[in-house]
């Protein structure tokens, strides 16, 4: 699994290719952290080549949504990929936050 | 016998026409990708015996895509890299992350028609193991897992490693059965057996550690263990991944209703890994108090040339 984290201006582009489980969801919880103590206002998620997130990687993207979503932080995830879209869809997730397909 | 599947990746699109047609004419079976980014999105949706891949793209170069294809997928996907010149760094890197061959440009169609006829070979030779997979009636590995040592190993990366060399699964399929083991043998272990409160799931990678070093020290606790079976029922086209801990179990029957009354609920609070679970699977069973589960997957549709090629 990799992670790219890129900013411009008051957005942070986020990058994940891989399966985030609960071995790495850790890695996933630090980028989360990078964002949240930056400038940031809007989370772009970038999941196209995201193959499949476990619940543990799901409760870390919660964890932060309720803290960004507190100092008014917004997320949008950009482009998914087909068994993401179907997992957040599944799991409500697109209720909280704006979840694209592909 | 099947057609080799193979996909080409240039930027180029005069390479990749005239290489496309020199080996369809040598009876492979070709699909093509213009980028690193199309030839991965590819991989997810069909599996291909053989890629071969030039080195200097823009974007994703050779060198990146083949590291992706290690990262995502191990080495059950062979990669052949096409380069006009052979730079020494370049291939020292490529033999370090596991290219399977080199083909100088401009291509010569024996140079390239041998490369993949001594690359399938080699894969051949590998998937005799594969073979006998093919021949049984049930396939079943169960192991139990001694809590002091989860963490030092990668369950997912150990299940992947033997899903790929002994079985061609599609990487959807695969996918889904990884993240179901991961869902079960993590949550047995952080619920079961450490029995972790919500607050310290959410530690950081150290504080976890040192967490789970306290707990340990419980002998109650390091007493524990996980067992867990994953069976292939070829006869009825079934996959079944159980696990079973020794904590004290949870209110399943209540839970498992809500869960197919509204299966996304509550989803901000907990219970997430069982509604995944009840998700990727075509049924799923608690017993011994909710000690244990059981969840079944129909890989029926698999079952043919996908799972045990010829």
């Amino acid at each position: 699994m990799n992670i790219g984290l890129s900013f411009k201006g008051d957005v942070a582009i986020m990058k994940i290719d891989g399966i985030i489980n609960s071995e790495n969801a850790h890695l996933f919880q630090e980028r989360l952290s990078e964002v949240y103590n930056s400038d940031a206002k809007t989370l772009e998620l970038d999941l196209f080549e995201c193959r499949n997130i476990s619940s543990t990687g799901i409760g870390k993207l919660l964890l932060f949504y309720k803290d960004f979503i507190g100092r008014n932080g917004e997320i949008e995830v950009v482009r998914s990929s087909n068994s993401v879209y179907e997992l957040f869809s599944m799991l409500k997730l697109n209720q909280l936050f704006t979840v694209n397909l592909g | 016998m099947d057609k080799i599947n193979l996909l080409i990746v240039d930027d180029s699109i005069s390479i990749l026409s005239s290489l496309s047609k020199i080996l369809e004419l040598s009876g492979y079976e070709v699909d093509i990708a213009h980028n690193g980014s199309e030839a991965l999105r590819k991989l997810q949706n069909k599996t291909f015996d053989l890629v071969i891949c030039d080195i200097e793209m823009p974007g994703i170069t050779g060198l990146d895509f083949l590291k992706k294809v290690r990262d995502n997928y191990g080495d059950s996907i062979d990669v052949i890299l096409m380069t006009g010149y052979l730079d020494q760094d370049y291939f020292i890197k490529a033999i370090r992350l596991g290219a399977s061959d080199f083909i100088q440009k401009p291509i010569d169609a024996n140079n390239i028609i041998r490369a993949i006829e001594s690359t399938i070979q080699r894969k051949k030779e590998h998937n005799n193991v594969r073979e006998f997979y093919r021949h049984l009636d049930k396939t079943d590995l169960t192991i139990i897992i001694n809590p002091a040592h989860f963490s030092k190993y990668s369950i997912s990366k150990v299940f992947a490693q033997s899903l790929q060399s002994n079985f061609k699964l599609p990487p959807d399929l695969l996918n889904e059965i990884l993240i179901c083991i991961d869902e079960m043998v993590y949550n047995a272990f952080i619920h079961g057996t450490l029995k972790l409160k919500p607050s310290e799931r959410f530690l950081s990678r150290q504080g976890f550690q040192d967490l789970l070093t306290d707990k340990l020290t419980d002998p109650q606790i390091a007493n524990r263990r996980i067992r867990f079976s994953f069976v292939i029922d070829a006869v009825n086209g079934m996959l079944e991944m159980e696990v079973e801990d020794d904590g004290d179990g949870f209110e399943h029957e209540l839970w498992l209703k809500g869960l197919e009354d509204n299966p996304g609920r509550e989803v901000l609070e907990y219970g997430r890994g069982i509604s995944l679970l009840f998700h990727l699977s075509d049924s799923m069973k608690f017993s011994k108090q909710g000690r244990c589960l059981r969840i079944k997957k129909d890989i029926s549709g698999y079952l043919t040339d996908a799972i045990f090629p010829s």
